[in-house]
């Protein structure tokens, strides 16, 4: 990753996605061609608007002034995410279906119909593209179920460091589901199914197939191609080998730049406004 | 007279009524047969008007728990439960609102089911509250069509009723009464109609959730003179409205229409929400909820069957497609936005993937989830990024 202070200058136009989302802030910095320059992030943190200020002042040599982010013509900043409303200082906004599309269409350049699988900290999208637009979309509803917050709450339950998750889940010898839809009682059955001797291996592994098939019982995926966007997805590699067993016929492509998408999607819907 | 002071009146002169031993107060659902009761010499009480009070002032969080912890499930209707839990609780927001202390105290109770079924259970725990007689009027229900015989069986709880209540007011019931109640109501709803036709001007001159507010009247006082001018001077109103806007440069660049229940304690929120983005609600099928095209002072008792029996609510899924879809036409609407609210599924009508056939013949919807009254059933966030997401779809 390139410092922006290496990289700008007073000429060129800059463009700051900032994706403000319920667990984390997301900031890319991208020059006019969309050439992401720098990315950071931090937690959501309490106060947010200090928060989003110090991930896009970065350093000395960065283009924003104390209190004033603003002030360089050359720059624009959009945000995207459930934080966007909060933040005063930016030139746009935009619901985070239409900066994930954004995102990955950015960085896959599809000419077909896809669909977009994006699960967050506190809700999972599934986003339906054709045409070179969003044609559909799907979320959860006042659920966690399938999202980041039903892995985390989990992981807490098991005492089991997120970042350990996927190495264990791949160590397991035996398929079941998770029986119930919501978090608390989800927790309630992992934690009898434990006491009933199940290798914690296996739970995970179990845990994951839960959150793949909440999200696929959202909606129907029509497309041919389907793009994996978001946080979770970042940290937990192997939902993508999942959703691939559950959709099989269907070619499923992990978007480079995953935990940014929403970020970069912001930063070039500024192209574009 | 403006519209605080049409309401403020209605509810200072039920109070009235309730307290002088010569007057008789009915309770009656919103489409009950509220011109019976009139011509029969009733003041007329509509409990579904208090609890969207009580949700529009949010009073209900306050309520909606102690009917709860009475035994009345959280997954019910939240206008019964705020409601009652009021009761129990022994507050109104009528107090702060018009100075007036108590809800009126029932003589009889008049439901319809051709809403739902709670209304029942939420007037007979009124019935038994006050010892107070109770008539029902058992709609047929869920109809792709209305058929004469539904029409005559309709008409024969009327005229059942219309003994009953003989028995209760002692006196006989006149035909001439409910004919000029009936004109009246017709004229009222007719107005009504007219009223909200004005939001197929673009740009609208008021939104939905202007036009939960302008209902008020025909919502409780169907069939008296007060509703009907308040509309004929309203429609004028509106009429120069369109009329005077005649440059595009204020007209919103997308049209929405509102599918399901109010959400009472976010209107505002909502209300600011769309205008953020450039939108307008032009349209809803609650508003016109309060639309009598067939009440006929020629032919009072089936007309008002007719009338009673044919709206939206009370039909199938069929029926709703195509009625949404001429809305969709009319109003020259951009997509759909479906509200479906927890405690009211009668009224919500995303459950039978109606959304998804008005989406397969072109028009885009979208569902939220919310409720009338319960906010607890209802997310700012979560419906402020479903909306703004679909809105960018448009």
């Amino acid at each position: 990753m390139k410092e922006p202070s290496a990289q700008l200058s007073e000429n060129a136009r800059y463009y700051w996605g900032v994706d403000c989302g319920s667990s984390e802030i997301k900031v890319v910095l991208c020059d006019a061609s969309g050439n992401i320059l720098h990315k950071k992030k931090g937690k959501t943190l309490f106060p947010l608007y200090q928060n989003v200020y110090n991930a896009l002042n970065d350093g000395d040599a960065t283009p924003f002034v104390e209190n004033s982010p603003i002030t360089k013509d050359n720059h624009k900043i959009i945000a995207t995410g459930y934080g966007r409303h909060h933040l005063q200082f930016v030139d746009d906004k935009l619901t985070e279906i239409k900066a994930h599309f954004l995102g990955v269409q950015h960085q896959l350049k599809l000419d077909v119909p896809y669909t977009i699988i994006d699960i967050g900290g506190q809700d999972a999208k599934v986003i339906t593209i054709d045409n070179s637009k969003v044609d559909e979309f799907a979320m959860n509803r006042k659920c966690a179920a399938g999202t980041g917050a039903f892995i985390e709450e989990l992981a807490h339950r098991l005492e089991v460091p997120i970042g350990d998750m996927t190495k264990l889940a791949n160590q397991h010898d035996k398929e079941f589901m998770l029986n119930s839809f919501c978090t608390v009682f989800s927790g309630q059955e992992v934690i009898k199914t434990l006491m009933n001797g199940e290798r914690i291996e296996n739970l995970i592994f179990a845990l994951y197939r839960s959150v793949v098939k909440r999200v696929l019982e959202m909606t129907v995926v029509s497309t041919d191609i389907v793009a994996f966007s978001g946080g979770v997805i970042a940290h937990h590699p192997l939902l993508v080998e999942l959703f691939g067993q559950k959709l099989s016929d269907k070619e499923m492509v992990l978007t480079p730049e995953t935990q940014y998408c929403g970020a970069l999607g912001a930063a070039v819907h500024g192209m574009s406004v | 007279m403006d519209l605080k002071q049409i309401m403020q009146n209605y509810f200072l002169d039920l109070d009235a009524a309730a307290k002088d031993p010569d007057r008789k107060v009915a309770w009656c659902t919103s489409v009950g047969p509220a011109e019976i009761l009139r011509a029969m010499g009733f003041d007329v009480y509509f409990p579904e008007n208090h609890g969207a009070m009580l949700g529009a002032t949010r009073l209900c969080m306050e309520t909606i728990p102690v009917a709860n912890s009475k035994g009345y499930s959280p997954e019910i209707c939240s206008y019964l439960t705020s409601d009652i839990g009021a009761y129990l609780k022994n507050i109104t927001p009528l107090a702060k609102a018009y100075g007036v202390e108590d809800v009126p105290r029932p003589d009889v109770l008049v439901y319809n089911t051709n809403q739902c079924k709670d209304v029942m259970h939420w007037f007979e725990f009124y019935a038994r509250e006050f010892d107070a007689p109770i008539f029902g009027i058992h709609s047929p229900a869920h109809l792709p069509e209305v058929e004469p015989e539904h029409i005559a069986n309709v008409v024969a709880q009327f005229k059942q009723l219309i003994r009953s209540l003989e028995e209760i007011t002692q006196e006989k019931f006149d035909p001439k009464k409910l004919e000029r109640c009936l004109a009246l109501s017709s004229g009222a709803t007719s107005l009504w109609s007219e009223v909200l036709k004005t939001a197929i001007a673009d740009p609208s001159p008021f939104s939905f959730f202007d036009a939960t507010i302008f209902m008020g009247p025909i919502v409780v006082l169907r069939g008296t003179e007060i509703a009907r001018d308040y509309y004929r001077d309203l429609l004028m109103e509106l009429e120069q409205k369109v009329a005077t806007t005649r440059s595009r440069e204020n007209a919103v660049q997308k049209r929405v229409y509102w599918e399901g229940m109010p959400i009472w304690g976010r209107l505002r929120h909502l209300s600011e929400l769309f205008k953020r983005n450039d939108t307008c609600v032009v349209a809803s099928t609650y508003c016109n909820s309060w639309i009598f095209a067939d009440f006929d002072p020629h032919d009072p008792l089936p007309s008002m069957a007719l009338a009673y029996l044919q709206i939206f609510i009370n039909r199938n899924d069929t029926y709703k497609e195509k009625y949404i879809s001429d809305m969709v036409k009319m109003y020259s609407v951009d997509g759909v936005i479906f509200h479906a609210a927890k405690t009211c599924p009668n009224n919500s009508n995303s459950y039978y993937n109606l959304p998804g056939r008005l989406k397969r013949n072109g028009i885009p919807t979208i569902v939220i989830d919310g409720d009338l009254c319960d906010l607890r059933c209802f997310s700012d966030e979560q419906s402020t990024n479903v909306i703004e997401a679909f809105l960018e779809t448009l």
